[in-house]
Formats: structure tokens, C-alpha cells, sequence
């Protein structure tokens, strides 16, 4: 038997080889976190849009972009007020018509001078479907885009239009000398976007090793100072998951997080919880066109059947807010609207008045939703038992977000798919953003007005609201709309979530704002540090 | 030999034709296409903008034209452009990918192949000791544990709480390339993806090598005084092993299974990721390129095993 053992050494002796070789080379190259480089999950949950490079397509992702890139105006961090970026400044005429920009001496990385010929340059891309601008359709209203003088880019209108200033955020400003020999259709395809694409902001384009990670190296000749970073990366990871394992093996010093996933770090010294709105209203869709929801009393009973509160408490761990139209900013909500307080007996009440047992009774109908998150799997478990208590009886159905669509963007739809829909639909910073799905001149496909609203009177408020000039009016006018929302019930509005990022303590004067998609508003990058 | 090779080759590119029909159907219909995965649901598109883009993708061909084109296309070897990536040509996105993937795949192959003759020829020689039975019980564990659930708790082990490896990627971000580094990131994923292959080629070299050994001219060799050592390596052992050739060349499929996993849990640069990531965006053009590589890769393999085969027992012809 001595010889078997010998076998036994030698087998493995060279199974341990296989294994230790690699061990040994590992230990003399052990990762260290090199000073100065602050690495994040930057494009992680929905403000994120991994792979994109082109800010013409971007329809998330601008906590990225807007760290190299910059438009002519922004968001304040707190998402509260239109600020100046590459313009110093800018005025609105008293017809609301024309926005006059005062560019400020900025140069692009490669040290030319950034002119008003670049922006006028800009908006050309921006406002041509042919680049793949996903801005084209909001940019119609312009009429011309004019250059007096280096210095100045004056834009007209043909109307006036509330969401001009917010869809101006995400106008980023892109170099004329480096693009105008591309022709439009061909834009979208060339590789100057992941190569070498060149902005004005304080970190510069490095480099991009496909599906691993963005590096950013300081821009030192950047106009607001030279940044306190050497270098930012933006590492890809295949969800959260992955990313919060990377935050937690020290790795990365930022990252977007689920908010199941909060209560980890809270009481964690090594990290700060960044908490925020996430301007982002979840509701039940009536699908307009269905017979079932004709009678608002069948509307309203939905409405009393869930309790909101309980399902925030829980699920959400109270980070949210129920909402009782499409806004949660104070001023957009009148006094005196429903608060639709959980009330089942109020519910069945309605639903015999409505003669609900003639409409379905106890027939399955199907709810249709894009969201597969376990947290969005329990809030329907808990809707579907609640419903079912009041005698409406639903059954989820979670499909990918390009079925969610085909099925619902489709002209001629099969409303047995989706009597209902479990949604979400971004509010705010602009209020007017909600217009796309409860505008009757939204209806696919036209439009995203998924439940195919068709209320006249929410239709005209939010036609007033949208040309509305004046600012306090316009808040008076959201107002209106919320009221109509809160009486006729084109949703069933549930709450408003909040979301969260969590950051390292280690850095400092970090911004991070859970905007709708990613923003862009100030974060000021340059400004950005990280402790030994 | 030659001639047999060459009308596998033959047939296997009509297997990758067919597969690549069947994928395109498939794909045709699932409901969505890729436009419905391109636009952002919160915001409006005109009617005629969609319009263009579909023309401008070929979506508003009807289907055999599109897969006749297709095909013509991919025959010169131009699979298109990915849609997610308009930048980015199929061909060269999968061709970069196949790198880390056989990196993966071929590191896990070895540890498989080593740890599971190791523990197999001392399982079946050690047979019903303590060793052999608890080699049985991890293998067991092995074959029945899915490659995500392995990676997950791997991951957490090793990277979250022991910060022995890091959580994923193929390379440290920001730094210079190293072999050091490389190692650092593959050797995790590998031995993970290399788990179920290992139990697996475990259990059937133990059970091969026990059926060798009591063969006649084993009993023969030892009757003639053959040291046991040299009994089990120059007799038993070559013979045992004809089956496990067969068997390594089929796990190849389990392991492309596996590795699609493991790239996505560890965020590997390879064809898992990337076929994982295409379907997610309906990007049709890679999903078919990364289809018809892998499966070109299988076709490959197989053959190859079968060369093999005929290689380590010459009593086989193949003809």
C-alpha cells in the first residue's frame, strides 16, 4: 500500500501545482487602490445606460457623460433650479420665444477654443433624427438657431414651451471641428464616440476596454480649476448584485443601490447612504380601451382596495410617498385633492354600485409590467391579494422591458394582454414630462400614452399647462392637472419611490443626485477627492 | 483519417446553416424586436422617425428576404452591425471575445481534467475509505450545484468577505496589463466554472478505473510482480482513461453553459456576456454571430475528440 500512497502524493502534488502557481504570481501583484483615482459604478441602475457613448442617444446615463461632457445649461445639484454650464448665462424674452445664451470661455480637450458656431453645430445634431437623436422629437418647436456673434447662440421658438430650459440639459455640447465631416446618418456609427471623443468637461477620455470599464483621466486646463482627482473609472457590472460586491471588496467608492439593499450599509462607518427622489411616479394604468374600467367607480374602488401605506411600510421599508396624482412636489399638489385612504369597504360598495359582477366578477385580468425586480414582484403579490379581497381578481405578468413594449406601443393592440399595466413614468424635475403618458395625443403611436387615455379635460389641462409662460402660473396650471388626475383617475397613482447610492466615506465633496436619467445636473467633478 | 474529417467539416457547416435558420426564426418570434428594446418608453417618437430606423436596420424586409440577406452577408463574412452597438461591426465584437473565453474555458478545462483523474484514480484505488467517500460526497455536490449558485457563493466567500479576489472584470481597471493580474482575476471564475467538470470526470474515472483493475491483465501484471504503482499508471490507468476522453469532449457543451453564467456573475468579457447582453437588447445581429461561433466551436470540439479518441486507442478506426 506504500506505493499507492506515493501515487496518491504525486496525483496530487500535481493537482496543487496546477493550482498554486497562479497563487503565488497573485500575491506579489495584489490590487492597490491607486491615490487618486476614484472608481464607481457610475451607470448602475436606471440613471445608468452602459455602452453608450453618444450623448444624441443617450436617454439615461448623463452622471457619466456630464463628467466629460458638458451642455450649455443644468440642473442645480438639488434638481431644483436651471443653472448655467457652458453658458454663463441666459435670458428668456418676455414672449417666452426666444432664450438668448452667453457662452463662457471654455476649450474643448484638444485645446481649441469652444465657440457659438459649436453649438449652433450641436443643436443642428440634436434636432436631425437622422444622427439617432433621441432629442429630435422635443426639439421640434425651434424655428432657428442664430450666432451675432462668438460669443452668443440665440434660439426661437414657435410656440412657447415650459420643457425647453430641461430638454436644454441634455443638449451636450459636441465639437464642430471634429464631427462635421461625418455625414449625419453616418454619425451614429463611427467609433470617434468610444475612441476619441472630445467634451469640455474636467476629465478627459482615456480610454474604454469593452464591457469592463471607462477611464477618465483630469482635464488641467479646466476652466472651473484643475481637478483634485487624477483619474475617475466608471467600472460595468452586469446589475446591482455585482456591483455592490465590488463596492463591499473595496474596489469601487460608489454605486447605485436597490433600496432592499439600503438597511446593509446603513450602520456601516465606511459608508454614506446618499438618499433621494426618484421623480419617478408608479402607477396602475387603466387600458382605456377595455370595457372593465369605463365606470370611475370602478376606478375609485381600486384605489381604496390597496393599502398604500402598508405596502410602503413593508415592502418599501418607508421610502416612499403615496401619491394621489402624478406629482410629489408641494407645489403641484392643490388642497383638498382625494387622498383615496385605504378603505376595502368603501371599495366593495362602489363595485356593487358600479355592477361590477356584470362588468368581469371574478375573472382573471391580466396586469402587465416591465418591472422584475423582487421588490416589484412582492408589491404585486401584495396589490393581487388586496384586489382580491375587494373581488377584483389580477394576475401579474412580468415581461422583459422590448416585450413591456411591443405590446403595449403596438397601433393596433390586444387588450386582453394588458387590461392593466404596472408602470412607471418620470415626473419631474420637469412636470411637463408626465404630458407623454396621459395626453390624448399621445396614444401609440403617436406617443407613449400607453393606457390610452382619452379625457378631455386631462387633455386641455395639460395643453394649458405645457404653453404656460409664467412660472407661478404654471405651477397654478399643474395644479389643475393633478386635480383632474386625482377626480377622473386615468391611473390609479400608487407612490413615488425613493433611491439611493451608496459612497465610500473616504470621498469627499461628492455628488451624486438620484435624478430620472442620471440627470444632468451639477456635480461638480473637478471638485472631487479621495483620502488616502 | 483525412478524408472522414473533411465530410465532418462538410456537415457540420450545413448543421451551423440550419442553426442559424433556426435561430433567426426563433428569435423572429419572440415578441418585440429590436426597435422596441432601442426606445425609452417616457419618451415620444414620431410614427415616421420609427419608421426610418426600421428601414434603416432592414426590419421592414419580410423574413426571408431578411434572413436570404442575411446569410449572403454572413458568407463573406460580414455578420452586420450590432444595434446596441451601432459602432461596433458583429464580426469583430464576437472575434474579441472569443479570447477571454477560451482563457476561461481552457483554465477550468485543465483544473477539471487534473483535479478529476486526481481524485478519480484515488477514489477507485482508496475505494470505500474515508477519502473516497467524502471525494463522493463533495463530487455529488459538484454535479448537482448550477453554476450560478457556485459562482454567487464563491464570489461572497473569496471576494466580499475574504478580499482574496476581486469581484470581477478580467483586468484591474486603470492599471497597465499584467500576467499577474490576468491570473489574479481568471483564477476564481475558473475554478468555479471547472466545479461540475471536475466532480464529473471525477466520478467516471473512478468508476472506469475500478472496472480496469479488475481485468485479467491487471491481475496478470501484478501476479508478475509489477510494482502496484507502475500497475495502475502504465496498465490500468491508460485504459480507464479511453472513456474519459469521450466524456471531457462532451462536458464542453455543459461548460459553455456554465461559462455563461460565470461571465455574467464575474463580468468576463467573453461570448457569455456578450450573448447574455444581446438578448437583453434584442440585439439580433450579435445574438445570431455569437450563436453561430459557439456552435461552430462545439462542431470543432467534437471532432476533435473523436481524433483523439482514435489517437489514444489505436484499435479504433475511424473511416
Amino acid at each position: 500500500m506504500k506505493r499507492l500512497s506515493r501515487l496518491s502524493v504525486i496525483a496530487l502534488g500535481a493537482l496543487l501545482s496546477t493550482a498554486a502557481v497562479p497563487a503565488l504570481v497573485v500575491s506579489g501583484a495584489a490590487a492597490e487602490a491607486q491615490a487618486a483615482t476614484l472608481s464607481g459604478g457610475f451607470d448602475v441602475g436606471p440613471g445608468g445606460f452602459q455602452g453608450n457613448f453618444n450623448p444624441l442617444a443617450a436617454t439615461a446615463g448623463f452622471t457619466w457623460l456630464s463628467v466629460y461632457y458638458e451642455p450649455l445649461i443644468a440642473y442645480d445639484e438639488k434638481l431644483q433650479k436651471v443653472i448655467g454650464a457652458l453658458a454663463s448665462s441666459y435670458e428668456v424674452s418676455s414672449d417666452q420665444m426666444t432664450y438668448t445664451f452667453k457662452l463662457t470661455d471654455a476649450k474643448w480637450h484638444d485645446g481649441k477654443p469652444f465657440t457659438a458656431k459649436d453649438a449652433k453645430f450641436t443643436m443642428g445634431l440634436a434636432m436631425d433624427a437622422k444622427t439617432g437623436s433621441v432629442l429630435a422629437a422635443r426639439l421640434k418647436g425651434i424655428s432657428s438657431v442664430e450666432t451675432p456673434d462668438e460669443h452668443t447662440v440665440v434660439i426661437k421658438l414657435s410656440a412657447p414651451s415650459s420643457s425647453f430650459p430641461d430638454t436644454m440639459t441634455k443638449v451636450m455640447m459636441l465639437p464642430e471641428h471634429a464631427l462635421s465631416s461625418i455625414p449625419a446618418d453616418q454619425l451614429a456609427k463611427n467609433t470617434w464616440w468610444s475612441t476619441a471623443p472630445i467634451g469640455t468637461g474636467p476629465f478627459k477620455f482615456t480610454k474604454y476596454v469593452s464591457d469592463q470599464y471607462v477611464e477618465l483621466a483630469a482635464n488641467t486646463d479646466y476652466r472651473g480649476g484643475k481637478p483634485a482627482l487624477e483619474r475617475v473609472i466608471n467600472r460595468y457590472f452586469a446589475n446591482p448584485a455585482a456591483a455592490i460586491a465590488a463596492l463591499r471588496s473595496g474596489e469601487i467608492q460608489f454605486t447605485y443601490v436597490d433600496s432592499n439593499d439600503v438597511p446593509t450599509f446603513k450602520d456601516n462607518k465606511d459608508f454614506q447612504v446618499i438618499e433621494g427622489n426618484s421623480f419617478v411616479v408608479n402607477y396602475l394604468g387603466f387600458n382605456h380601451e377595455s370595457p372593465l374600467w369605463k365606470d370611475v367607480r370602478v376606478r375609485q374602488a381600486v384605489m381604496y382596495a390597496i393599502n398604500r401605506d402598508a405596502i410602503i411600510q413593508s415592502l418599501y421599508g418607508g421610502a416612499a410617498k403615496p401619491a394621489n396624482c402624478a406629482y410629489v412636489a408641494d407645489q403641484l399638489i392643490p388642497q383638498g385633492i382625494d387622498s383615496y385612504a385605504y378603505d376595502p369597504e368603501e371599495a366593495k360598495q362602489l363595485l356593487t354600485e358600479a355592477g361590477w359582477d356584470q362588468i368581469n366578477g371574478g375573472k382573471p385580468i391580466t396586469l402587465l409590467t416591465y418591472y422584475t425586480t423582487p421588490l416589484a414582484t412582492n408589491v404585486l403579490a401584495a396589490v393581487q391579494a388586496m384586489l382580491a379581497q375587494v373581488g377584483i381578481n389580477i394576475v401579474p405578468r412580468a415581461v422583459d422591458a422590448p416585450t413591456y413594449n411591443s405590446i403595449v406601443l403596438n397601433a393596433t393592440p390586444d387588450i386582453a394582454q394588458f387590461q392593466l399595466v404596472y408602470a412607471g413614468l418620470q415626473n419631474g424635475p420637469d412636470a411637463g414630462s408626465i404630458n407623454v403618458g396621459l395626453n390624448e395625443k399621445q396614444i401609440p403611436p403617436a406617443g407613449p400614452n400607453v393606457a390610452r387615455v382619452r379625457m378631455p379635460d386631462l387633455t386641455k389641462a395639460l395643453d394649458t399647462a405645457l404653453a404656460e409662460p409664467d412660472s407661478t402660473k404654471r405651477d397654478a396650471a399643474y395644479q389643475d392637472v393633478c386635480k383632474v388626475m386625482n377626480t377622473n383617475l386615468p391611473w390609479a397613482t400608487l407612490w413615488v419611490a425613493n433611491r439611493y447610492g451608496i459612497v465610500s466615506t473616504k470621498v469627499k465633496d461628492f455628488v451624486w443626485t438620484p435624478a430620472p436619467g442620471g440627470g444632468p445636473y451639477q456635480a461638480n467633478p473637478q471638485k472631487w477627492s479621495i483620502a488616502e | 483519417m483525412l478524408q472522414y474529417s473533411l465530410r465532418r467539416l462538410i456537415i457540420g457547416m450545413g448543421m451551423l446553416v440550419a442553426l442559424s435558420m433556426l435561430i433567426f426564426l426563433l428569435l423572429r418570434l419572440t415578441p418585440g424586436d429590436p426597435i422596441d428594446a432601442y426606445i425609452d418608453p417616457n419618451l415620444p417618437m414620431s410614427p415616421s422617425d420609427l419608421a426610418d430606423l426600421r428601414r434603416s436596420l432592414g426590419l421592414d424586409q419580410p423574413l426571408p428576404a431578411q434572413y436570404l440577406g442575411w446569410l449572403q452577408q454572413a458568407l463573406t463574412g460580414n455578420l452586420g452591425y450590432s444595434i446596441k452597438r451601432l459602432d461596433q461591426p458583429v464580426l469583430g465584437l464576437v472575434l474579441s471575445r472569443i479570447g477571454p473565453t477560451v482563457l476561461l474555458m481552457g483554465t477550468a478545462l485543465a483544473f477539471a481534467i487534473v483535479a478529476g483523474i486526481t481524485f478519480g484514480v484515488i477514489g477507485a484505488v482508496r475505494r470505500n475509505s474515508l477519502a473516497d467517500l467524502s471525494l463522493s460526497v463533495i463530487a455529488l455536490a459538484g454535479i448537482s450545484s448550477p453554476a450560478f449558485l457556485s459562482a454567487l457563493i464563491g464570489l461572497y466567500i473569496f471576494s466580499v468577505r475574504l478580499h482574496w479576489m476581486p469581484s470581477g472584470g478580467m483586468l484591474t481597471p486603470g492599471e497597465e496589463f499584467s500576467l499577474g493580474d490576468l491570473l489574479h482575476h481568471l483564477i476564481l471564475p475558473a475554478a468555479l466554472l471547472s466545479v461540475a467538470q471536475a466532480a464529473l470526470i471525477m466520478r467516471y474515472m473512478r468508476a472506469s478505473l475500478l472496472e480496469v483493475l479488475n481485468q485479467d491483465y491487471v491481475r496478470t501484471a501484478r501476479a508478475k510482480g509489477v510494482r502496484e504503482f507502475w500497475v495502475i499508471t502504465k496498465h490500468a490507468l491508460r485504459n480507464a482513461l479511453l472513456p474519459i476522453v469521450t466524456l471531457i469532449g462532451s462536458t464542453i457543451g455543459l461548460a459553455i453553459g456554465g461559462a455563461i453564467f460565470i461571465e455574467s456573475v464575474f463580468n468576463w468579457p467573453g461570448m457569455g456576456l456578450l450573448l447574455v447582453d444581446a438578448v437583453q437588447t434584442r440585439d439580433y445581429p450579435v445574438i445570431m454571430g455569437a450563436t453561430l461561433v459557439i456552435g461552430a466551436c462545439v462542431i470543432v470540439v467534437n471532432l476533435l475528440t473523436d481524433i483523439t479518441y482514435a489517437v489514444v486507442d489505436p484499435r479504433i478506426k475511424v473511416g
